[in-house]
């Protein structure tokens, strides 16, 4: 069905998934909406529990593809609105309101009850929104309000979990009673159990009285699924598990009504192996659900954050109205403790806001009139207005909810590939419980067969079996044993941990292959102005030939007073900073190219380059060494002199920003070679070089040509991030491996690159590379432990102790281990909880430098400096 | 008309190729003649069931591809 859309016509919509265990469902879901006409690609996520699908909407529906879900087995969650609607009178009403509501884009079902008033509307949330649906009835007429509250999307999520988990409880509550009960039957002759367990239970008929429900009950799902999947010619687990359950359960029913078929007779029932199977793997099931969900515990944290309610200003009184409905430009009122319900600027108060749960920074920010607020922060101090600027879906904790979600919903090139092997492994498996029972008929039985033998771990004897009994045994034991559902789990889990850690700590991973990259790394290439520098000059050094050098920089702040070029800001800048008078100049003028002149109380102040100094006849003396020194360090050096006297020199510079340097040598300690990129000049490079620790430097290359030089790195076979604004050096982004974009701020959807920073601090370049690499370590030790499991238990179940010590594990000893291994597996990725990345936990910083190496590109560009030098 | 068309052709060959797995299983265990009855149909139905398991999901979407190749 693939590529059979119309071009312009494909959309695309994230369904909601329910009910999805292991990597095989994801291909049997896969394969079922790729199945269905108009439909072109379909990705699920696991972990998620959601399918992207590809689909053209005039040649198939949501029914449709909600209807292909359902029938292998699955439910489709999607987000339910109630609403409460006065003004119906009739009919009429109904359909006018089903009309206009069904038509709208993302709405599946509209129900609307007359005799209740209300319109009950299930609709794909990542389409449209509740508030669009209450505005379009609104607009036919209507008076609308919420039935229940807000936080649909969160409720629908945990309903559709603890769904299955009653579900999966109440599966657990028939089969584990009766289960035990038909074990305590079957072992009722062993040891002492005899004195304590009624007669009555050890009854063949009995027991399968017991083992009965606990098949066709709780069992049942196992079968039907199964039966749906192949019916669509898709395999998964419930095959392995419907084979396992109902190969014993035939055996047993054959043995008790029929003992002399040859099948084992009155001694192997074998009740107990298909009550048990059934009861281990439901358990198996409950716990998956019970735990699977807590790994995405930081996604609901995020959409916890959202307020239900805001205070808004309205014809002079507040008012409070549900937060999803403020529009723009509304004025907002905040008290002390409160949370922000939607993005806005302060246009009135002042106070700290908690700004950790976004951006991850754990003191609190000062808000004062014009400065922006974030949505889901809380108000710690002061009470303020500000008017909305983003409402609804553009906010930024829903573009970042939205990024998370995304990301969660990509597959790691690792993840592909265990999904490949686990879905291809359960043919596999058929095809060795196939090869097992035809070794074990036609040679095994025959060559090393002991009627005394045991299974493992119980004290049930084989002697009542014959060859078909033994082999079938074997088989079904290799079927139980073998399922991937662990190996199924391993990276989704994982990785829903982890960018939900990153999220936490205010980095957006985009993609799991953005976390598996970021893990891999070997070079990190930093942009130099505005990402390791402030991006702006500022006063470095201020020389003295007399040790007077307040004066110094007095006299060259008062000459700058009247310039607007950032140089001049940068020393008056510095001089306010001090504590230094700077009054106005009598006289001013700029000399272009030189610097400038002004006259104070009398003096003439020359501020400027050398070459005003020499004009003006400005002997220099002992100064010139010192600009020459401060010039090899990458500043620009303003002579200052009063009354044609040299008295000093200020020294200018773009500096490195608190974090660069300690970041550079974390870098270091992670074993990754850091880079500088810049269009300024090889000495000014290097000297910002120096002082950051960086080991190569790539200067003087022009801002479209950075892309290329991430490339020539590339190619030397590096795996290379590169670290810059989102907006200007977006193609160098693009280029690397990695493009982290730092400083984003809150703006996330418009960001290139593959990790987005919100915060302007480098130190959260070091948190990405931990968080993608602790992150991979738990995706790497769960591979590890599934593919170990069913590597060692394969060939336990098929028998290989067999000829050596007579046992073998038992169908429900398989069932038991198998549930384990998924469990342990969950349990891993859940241990991520609370994880912070070393960096934020104040981890050591890293002794000595390495060498710095610089590369010039063979282009001709200007650095800061000299550009400044030139001006001046 | 398709889809049905395909549903049939996978069938029969599946269908067929278990059937045949199951009768060289029978026909094996015959002619070694040690085996008792119920082993031996016992012992068929099983290779067929997972001969059916095996084949289903692999000869269906062959099949699918093989004619709506041809078709367009």
């Amino acid at each position: 069905m693939k590529g059979e859309m119309a071009e312009g016509k494909v959309k695309e919509v994230t369904l909601p998934v329910a009910g999805m265990s292991c990597a095989a469902c994801v291909n049997k879901v896969e394969k079922a909406l790729e199945g269905l006409p108009g439909v072109g690609a379909a990705r699920v996520n696991l972990a998620a529990g959601s399918a992207g699908v590809e689909y053209d909407p005039g040649r198939v529906g949501y029914d449709q593809m909600e209807k292909a879900i359902r029938d292998v087995g699955y439910e489709v969650p999607w987000d339910r609105i109630e609403l409460l609607v006065l003004g119906m009178m009739g009919t009429h009403c109904q359909s006018i309101i089903e009309k206009a509501v069904g038509e709208m884009p993302g709405v599946v079902h509209v129900r609307v009850n007359l005799g209740t008033d209300s319109v009950a509307v299930e609709y794909a949330g990542a389409v449209l929104s509740a508030a669009q649906i209450r505005k379009t009835i609104r607009e036919l007429g209507y008076e609308v309000s919420d039935k229940a509250e807000g936080e649909a999307s969160l409720d629908r999520e945990r309903q559709a979990r603890q769904q299955e988990i009653r579900r999966q409880l109440v599966n657990l509550l028939i089969a584990a009673p009766l289960g035990l009960l038909v074990m305590a039957g079957t072992f009722r002759d062993y040891w002492v159990l005899h004195t304590f367990i009624p007669g009555f239970l050890g009854n063949k008929y009995v027991l399968w009285a017991l083992a009965t429900p606990v098949v066709l009950g709780p069992g049942r799902q196992f079968f039907v699924n199964s039966f749906n999947g192949l019916r669509r010619g898709v395999t998964d687990m419930n095959l392995l598990y419907a084979t396992g359950i109902g190969a014993a359960y035939f055996i047993a029913v054959i043995n008790t009504f029929w003992p002399n078929a040859g099948f084992g007779g009155e001694k192997a029932t074998f009740y107990e192996s298909a009550a048990l199977l059934t009861t281990f793997i439901v358990l198996g099931r409950y716990l998956e659900a019970v735990t699977r969900g807590r790994t995405s515990e930081a996604i609901r944290k995020l959409m916890k954050l959202q307020p239900k309610r805001a205070r808004i200003l309205r014809d002079g009184q507040e008012m409070e109205i549900p937060a999803d409905e403020v529009q723009a430009d509304d004025i907002l009122v905040v008290r002390p403790g409160e949370s922000i319900p939607v993005d806005g600027v302060v246009s009135e108060g002042y106070s700290a806001m908690d700004e950790s749960m976004i951006t991850g920074e754990s003191l609190p920010v000062e808000k004062r009139a014009g400065d922006e607020v974030i949505g889901g922060t809380i108000n710690k101090t002061g009470a303020f207005r500000f008017r909305a600027t983003r409402v609804g879906k553009e906010t930024a904790l829903a573009q970042i909810i939205k990024l998370v979600e995304n990301a969660q919903a990509t597959k790691a090139p690792i993840q592909r590939l265990s999904d490949t092997v686990a879905s291809h492994f359960i043919l596999g498996v058929h095809v060795l419980a196939l090869g097992v029972f035809l070794f074990w008929f036609f040679g095994g039985f025959n060559w090393w067969f002991d009627p005394n033998s045991h299974f493992i771990l119980s004290p049930t004897e084989l002697s009542g079996l014959k060859v078909f009994g033994f082999s079938l045994l074997l088989s079904v034991t290799v079927l139980v044993i073998s399922c991937p559902c662990a190996v199924g789990l391993a990276t989704p889990s994982a990785i829903m941990a982890g960018s939900g850690l990153g999220a936490q700590n205010g980095i957006l991973f985009k993609g799991a292959d953005a976390m598996e990259a970021t893990a891999k790394l070997q070079t990190v290439i930093f942009d130099k102005t505005g990402t390791l520098t402030k991006g702006e000059p500022s006063v470095t050094e201020v020389v003295s030939l007399d040790r007077r050098e307040d004066d110094v920089l007095r006299l060259a702040a008062i000459a700058e007073k009247n310039s607007e070029h950032p140089l001049g800001e940068a020393i008056v800048r510095a001089a306010r900073e001090r504590g230094l008078a700077v009054p106005d100049a009598e006289e001013f003028a700029a000399i272009p190219g030189h610097g400038v002149e002004a006259r104070h109380n009398g003096s003439l102040i020359l501020l400027g380059n050398r070459r005003l100094m020499t004009q003006r006849q400005v002997a220099l003396g002992p100064l010139l060494a010192e600009a020459e020194r401060l010039e090899q360090d990458g500043k620009t050096a303003m002579f200052v002199a009063a009354d044609d006297q040299a008295i000093g020199v200020v020294a200018v510079a773009d500096t490195l920003k608190d974090s660069s340097a300690r970041a550079v040598q974390e870098l270091h300690r992670l074993g990754l070679e850091v880079a500088m990129i810049t269009g300024d000049n090889r000495r000014t490079a290097q000297a910002i070089a120096r002082q950051a620790g960086i080991d190569r430097v790539l200067a003087e290359v022009l801002p479209q040509d950075k892309a290329a030089e991430v490339r020539k790195l590339q190619e030397q076979g590096r795996r290379v991030a590169m670290v810059g604004d989102g907006i200007n050096d977006a193609p160098a982004l693009a280029q690397a491996d990695v493009g982290l974009a730092i400083g984003s701020g809150t703006d996330v959807a418009k960001e290139t690159g593959h990790v987005i920073l919100v915060k302007d601090d480098l130190l959260d370049v070091v948190g990405a590379i931990q968080i993608a690499r602790f992150t991979m370590g738990k995706v790497k030790q769960n591979l590890a432990w599934a593919f170990g499991y069913n590597t060692a238990a394969i060939p336990l179940g098929a028998g290989i102790l067999y000829p050596f010590f007579a046992q073998v594990v038992s169908p429900e000893l398989a069932a038991f281990l198998m549930a384990i291994s998924s469990l342990s597996v969950t349990l891993n990725a859940m241990s991520m909880r609370g994880f912070r990345p070393p960096i934020r936990r104040g981890g050591r910083p890293a002794a000595g430098r390495p060498p710095v190496r610089a590369e010039t590109a063979p282009r001709e560009a200007k650095g800061i400096g000299q550009r400044l030098e030139e001006v001046h | 008309m398709h889809g049905q068309r395909s549903t049939y052709v996978s069938a029969l060959i599946y269908t067929a190729a278990s059937l045949l797995g199951a009768s060289a299983f029978l026909a094996a265990t015959t002619l070694r003649g040690d085996y008792d009855w119920v082993a031996r149909l016992g012992g068929a139905g099983w290779v067929f069931s997972l001969m059916m398991i095996i084949l289903m999901p692999t000869v269906t979407p062959w099949v699918k591809k093989r004619l709506g190749g041809r078709q367009g």
